[in-house]
């Protein structure tokens, strides 16, 4: 091995667009089969058989599940780019007190965990200010856990572009508005949209933890489900795949976005 | 790397595999072009390791019987055998923890009186409820004591010793609330807190159908919702809605008139491990008689004890 080439190193790829595509399909069926097959030969060292008969007895609970997760994910993926594209403005406001209060918000929001925040934010925050409605106080308590994660993204592409691109738009005369509608909307659209979608797949991920207040989204669902007839496994298998079903297309949005605007980098 | 793992594993086959993966490294350094022939050779071998390895379950499935009870006659020659026991710490007084995190209780002392009397070491798994049944399942616990009672539903998944204590479901409400039945409870626009999973999610399921029901993972929970008002009720057994109440006595009052048969909490364990219940059965059986029941009332109980009397209800442990 130390006698090997760099560019015949096994983890050392060739670099984007080499590999056929057929080549590619043939040995990303043959990691698939190897995946299968462990999680196949642990389910046989345990002796354990899956059971997929309940699926069709509870499918209206488990599609409510599912469409309340996709609705909770699209309504906070809204409210969190609003709320995160205003926290990244006030981090960089020159009045100090706006600046240092969002300086806290990101600090505390991505500092302690989501689960604190949904049983606090519930509890104390909701029932004080009258937000009873389960799935309302979900969407809030997710928007505001994913603007800080968002206001990063924002911000960090801001601060990726150039000064002297704003020098050199006054250098030809661009008012300050049409800097930014021409010149910085452009490239911050590019350098962002492909973080945002992976931030969308988390924010689906994440909606999985309002579970824990009793919203029947997915995953509550195959809790409830896995309590009345004890196929955790099951439950939690399915559970993940629906998942899937949802975070491989954005992830697939992700990698169109890298590539559509590519030039950015 | 898995391939290696897995190599390690089938003893008789590495030598060979090793000269393969040598001869791969070699002529992945005379052209390029045959690295990536090496490369999906190595995926490959990596698959034929597995089949080795799941060859292998197969031989090891057979003898699953042995190594699943292994932990009850472990390694035969050590005088005691361990008993893995799981429990969901979170239940105060039966199954909890002492301030300096040791497992504690009445199930713990209960269980280790057991482990005690028949010559086993007692290891508790503290597991989560929606696990309890799953650990027993997959083996990974040889028996559970978690104030479980026995249900038919249950009971299609693991089998149940004879009964140790016995408990009835309250309600906890709210103190502004008008409920003072279980009827009050089962009416349009009522909310009922109950912990997912428990014998008052069951009852509230079956019968509480004009209300709605929040199913929460914590007991905690449950009682926050009630005492905040956002649940007008919380379904759970007396002695857990006694204690409750007592300590949220200004938002909270307690329910207790009787709505459905009394609970039968018994021991589970995998289905078919029929020594070990026969041990358990043994023990429960003399420990109505021997005082065992009273010294764990004595030591974690004697205030509910004394209450318990004064209101007139049916003790835990009176199995009568």
């Amino acid at each position: 091995m130390t006698t090997a080439k760099r560019h015949s190193n096994p983890f050392v790829g060739d670099g984007a667009g080499h590999t056929s595509p057929l080549k590619a399909a043939i040995n990303y069926l043959l990691v698939c089969l190897l995946v299968i097959a462990l999680f196949w030969v642990s389910l046989a060292m345990l002796g354990y058989t899956f059971d997929f008969s309940f699926v069709s007895q509870y499918r209206m609970r488990i599609a409510q599940g599912f469409l309340l997760t996709i609705e909770i994910s699209a309504a906070s993926l809204v409210a969190s780019l609003a709320l995160g594209t205003l926290v990244a403005a006030g981090r960089g406001s020159r009045i100090l007190p706006l600046r240092y209060l969002c300086d806290l918000y990101v600090k505390l929001i991505r500092g302690t965990p989501l689960i604190m925040q949904i049983y606090l934010f519930f509890y104390i925050i909701g029932t004080a200010w009258g937000i009873t409605d389960r799935v309302v106080a979900g969407i809030l308590i997710l928007s505001t856990f994913e603007a800080a994660y968002i206001a990063e993204i924002i911000r960090g592409s801001l601060l990726s572009i150039d000064e002297t691109q704003r020098d050199a738009a006054r250098a030809v005369g661009l008012t300050h508005a049409q800097t930014v509608r021409l010149v910085i909307l452009p490239q911050m659209v590019a350098r962002t949209l492909p973080a945002l979608t992976g931030q969308f797949a988390s924010i689906i991920k994440d909606s999985s933890l309002l579970s824990i207040i009793a919203v029947i989204e997915i995953t509550q669902t195959m809790r409830e489900i896995s309590a009345s007839n004890f196929k955790l496994f099951e439950c939690y298998f399915l559970l993940g795949v629906l998942y899937l079903a949802l975070t491989l297309p954005v992830a697939a949005i992700g990698r169109h976005f890298e590539r559509r605007f590519d030039y950015a980098h | 790397m898995c391939h290696h793992n897995l190599a390690d594993a089938c003893d008789g086959k590495r030598t060979k595999e090793e000269d393969m993966t040598n001869s791969n490294s070699r002529s992945r350094t005379v052209r390029r072009a045959r690295g990536h022939v090496a490369s999906t050779l190595f995926v490959l071998l990596a698959l034929a390791s597995l089949v080795c390895a799941s060859a292998l379950t197969a031989c090891a499935g057979s003898s699953s019987d042995s190594s699943s009870s292994a932990s009850k006659s472990a390694s035969g020659s050590s005088s005691k055998k361990t008993l893995v026991v799981a429990m969901e710490l979170a239940y105060p007084p039966f199954e909890t923890k002492t301030d300096s995190g040791e497992p504690d209780g009445v199930s713990v002392q209960f269980i280790k009186d057991f482990g005690e009397a028949y010559g086993y070491d007692v290891v508790i798994q503290n597991t989560a409820w929606d696990g309890l049944i799953p650990s027993l399942v997959t083996g990974q616990a040889d028996c559970v004591i978690s104030s479980m009672t026995i249900t038919d539903e249950r009971a299609q998944t693991v089998d149940f010793s004879e009964p140790y204590a016995v408990a009835q479901l309250a309600i906890l409400a709210n103190a502004n609330s008008n409920i003072s039945s279980i009827d009050d409870l089962n009416q349009p626009g009522k909310t009922v807190a109950v912990k997912t999973g428990s014998t008052g999610d069951t009852y509230a399921t079956n019968n509480l159908t004009n209300a709605t029901i929040v199913r929460l993972a914590d007991e905690s929970a449950c009682v926050t919702e009630v005492s905040q008002g956002k649940a007008d009720g919380f379904l759970y057994d007396q002695l857990t809605i006694y204690r409750e109440q007592k300590s949220n006595s200004g938002t909270t009052k307690a329910v207790y008139i009787a709505f459905q048969d009394p609970e039968k909490w018994g021991i589970a364990v995998q289905k078919g491990n029929t020594e070990l219940l026969g041990q358990l059965n043994e023990f429960i059986e003399t420990s109505k008689t021997d005082g065992e029941y009273d010294k764990l009332t004595d030591k974690y109980l004697s205030e509910e004890k004394a209450a318990f009397d004064e209101l007139g209800f049916k003790w835990f442990f009176d199995l009568s």
